[in-house]
């Protein structure tokens, strides 16, 4: 049932489907995130955003939007290039996100235009380097920003 | 201006906190005013944001129990069991019977000192200081229960990889029957005061409402989701551990607010105590624990736990090492925050303390608040314990106004 609503999502909006254990993965380009994350939250009881994940995979920034119902969570996933970390903002269509969305921008440098909290720091704290990578980002390296910050 | 604000100029505004020694999880919120009336609302938190996520990567997968234990003092087991169980799910082993039994003891008694733990602060928010002294009080022998099984009182270290640590003796057995049998009695009790005290209920009934468009809006989590109306329960929806043998009962209330919070973590006392005395009945024999390999196999874990204050999210990714490559953790605090900043739009400079002690969380919110009034543009900073007699000398005046 699920399955069929996801493929019909995934057609509409050329995104790959693919099933980890307990999660189905909607693979979208990052200007499509906005309308796969609205229809995932309209399908039956998936209103619920868990919260968003970002990962550093090396060559791009990876975000996961995680909904949740019953046994299954259905995640909306898109690959944002580090040279352009630059993503729509979902919290217009679901002001859950808000927060989540900010806390991906603080710690790996993702930019969600539109919402409103990008212009402040929800996290880190005032004297982390405004030119030092994102906290996350596998280009950190704890002991160069400390010298930064000036803790040592 | 009312008892207890004090008038700093922007210049030399003197800060308490954000960081307190006492308190675990400060944030700050900035409110403005239109005289009493609260109209807007902006939170700024990670004060004590430690870096854990990043810690994580650089520590093995048995280290990392014990460095998310440190995440929270409250609900300390919910972090170690959503964090084992999600790594577990990444192998193909099998957790023996009697583990898993262990496991939903441990977390319902933990879910109970943690809303005993709260109930007793909204005693002490509202000037109700007796009901604060007996709650926690009785929150001691749960307390007590937990430092018998586990050996510490606040950072078990019980669940591990491939099962629990340590297994109950038959002594701790009847000690548990009894003390549950002796807290659903006080929480019986509780709940007959809670409906009829005059105190509580004029600073808690109809404070801080959530509709069911909000929550479904804003995805809240736990009991605040669940005041709203909202049937949403992590152990009933996707049980772990042996919630699929014991499953809970699921408590929701209309009204929303804050004399409904107060109902639905009593009854999910009472239910913990019935939940706690079942898995005793019914638990297995066998062993408690099972080797497990250091080298996780590759793979993402989406796992959540129903936490005292709602549902908990762990994302775990390994790469087939001997660390994790990354784990995302999303409390429920978070969840709740915009929740709390949008229940206090609208409401009174008294209500705050209520309305925000109320999402449940860790107590350290309060202690560093930024007012700005509209009007005079003025701002003052004031800190938990004088919003606190604040507030009550407030509804006072109020009372002997009416």
């Amino acid at each position: 049932m699920i399955e069929e609503e996801l493929s019909s999502i995934a057609s509409g909006l050329s995104a790959k489907i693919s099933k980890a254990k307990k999660s189905y993965i909607l693979e979208v380009s990052p200007d499509k995130v906005k309308d796969a994350c609205e229809k995932v939250s309209q399908l039956n009881g998936y209103y619920h955003l868990s919260t968003i994940t970002g990962t550093d995979t090396g060559e791009s920034i990876s975000v996961m939007y995680h909904f949740w119902r019953g046994k299954v969570f259905i995640t909306v996933k898109t690959d944002v290039p580090k040279s352009r970390p630059h993503i729509p903002t979902i919290s217009s269509v679901l002001p859950s996100s808000l927060l989540y969305e900010a806390e991906v921008k603080d710690l790996l440098g993702v930019t969600f235009d539109g919402n409103p909290l990008m212009g402040t720091r929800l996290l880190l704290p005032d004297i982390y380097p405004e030119d030092a990578p994102p906290p996350l980002t596998k280009e950190a390296d704890p002991e160069k920003i400390r010298k930064m910050m000036e803790l040592e | 201006m009312g008892a207890g604000l004090i008038e700093y100029s922007p210049e030399n505004l003197v800060p308490f906190g954000p960081v307190h020694p006492s308190l675990k999880e400060p944030e700050y919120f900035r409110l403005v005013l239109e005289g009493e009336k609260i109209v807007e609302v902006h939170p700024r938190i990670g004060y004590v944001h430690r870096g854990i996520e990043r810690a994580a990567q650089d520590r093995t997968w048995v280290k990392n129990i014990y460095l998310f234990e440190r995440i929270c003092g409250i609900c300390s087991f919910a972090h170690s069991l959503a964090y084992t169980e999600g790594t577990e799910s990444l192998t193909e082993f099998q957790i023996p019977a009697r583990a898993r039994y262990l496991r939903l003891i441990i977390a319902e008694l933990e879910r109970i000192h943690s809303h005993l733990l709260w109930l007793g602060l909204v005693g002490y928010w509202t000037g109700f200081d007796t009901l604060f002294m007996w709650i926690w009080k009785d929150r001691e022998h749960i307390l007590d229960l937990l430092e018998g099984i586990t050996g510490n009182r606040v950072h078990k270290s019980f669940s591990t990889l491939g099962g629990v640590r340590r297994d109950l003796t038959p002594g701790l057995i009847s000690t548990l029957q009894e003390e549950t049998k002796f807290v659903t009695k006080r929480a019986k009790y509780y709940e007959e005061l809670v409906h009829s005290e005059e105190t509580l209920i004029s600073r808690t009934r109809g404070v801080g409402k959530l509709t069911k468009e909000i929550a479904e809006k804003l995805c809240p989590v736990g009991p605040l989701l669940r005041c709203s109306g909202i049937e949403r329960d992590v152990r009933k929806e996707d049980p772990y551990a042996a919630y699929d043998a014991i499953p809970p009962e699921v408590k929701t209330s209309k009204a929303g607010d804050v004399e409904s919070l107060l109902s639905i973590r009593l009854e999910e006392v009472i239910d913990s105590c019935r939940m706690v005395s079942e898995a005793l009945q019914h638990l297995p024999e066998g062993p408690v624990r099972i080797p497990f390999p250091r080298i996780i196999p590759r793979g993402d874990a989406f796992f959540h736990v129903e936490a005292p204050r709602g549902e908990l999210f762990y994302f775990i990714r390994s790469n087939g090492s001997a660390k994790p490559e990354r784990v995302k953790i999303r409390t429920p605090t978070l969840a709740n925050l915009l929740t709390a900043a949008e229940l206090l739009k609208g409401r009174v400079l008294a209500d705050v303390p209520v309305v925000l002690t109320g999402i449940d969380p860790c107590f350290g919110c309060m202690d560093r608040i930024t007012i700005v009034n509209v009007d005079k543009s003025k701002k003052w900073s004031v800190s938990g314990e004088e919003l606190r007699v604040y507030g009550i000398e407030y509804y006072k005046r109020k009372a002997g106004k009416n």
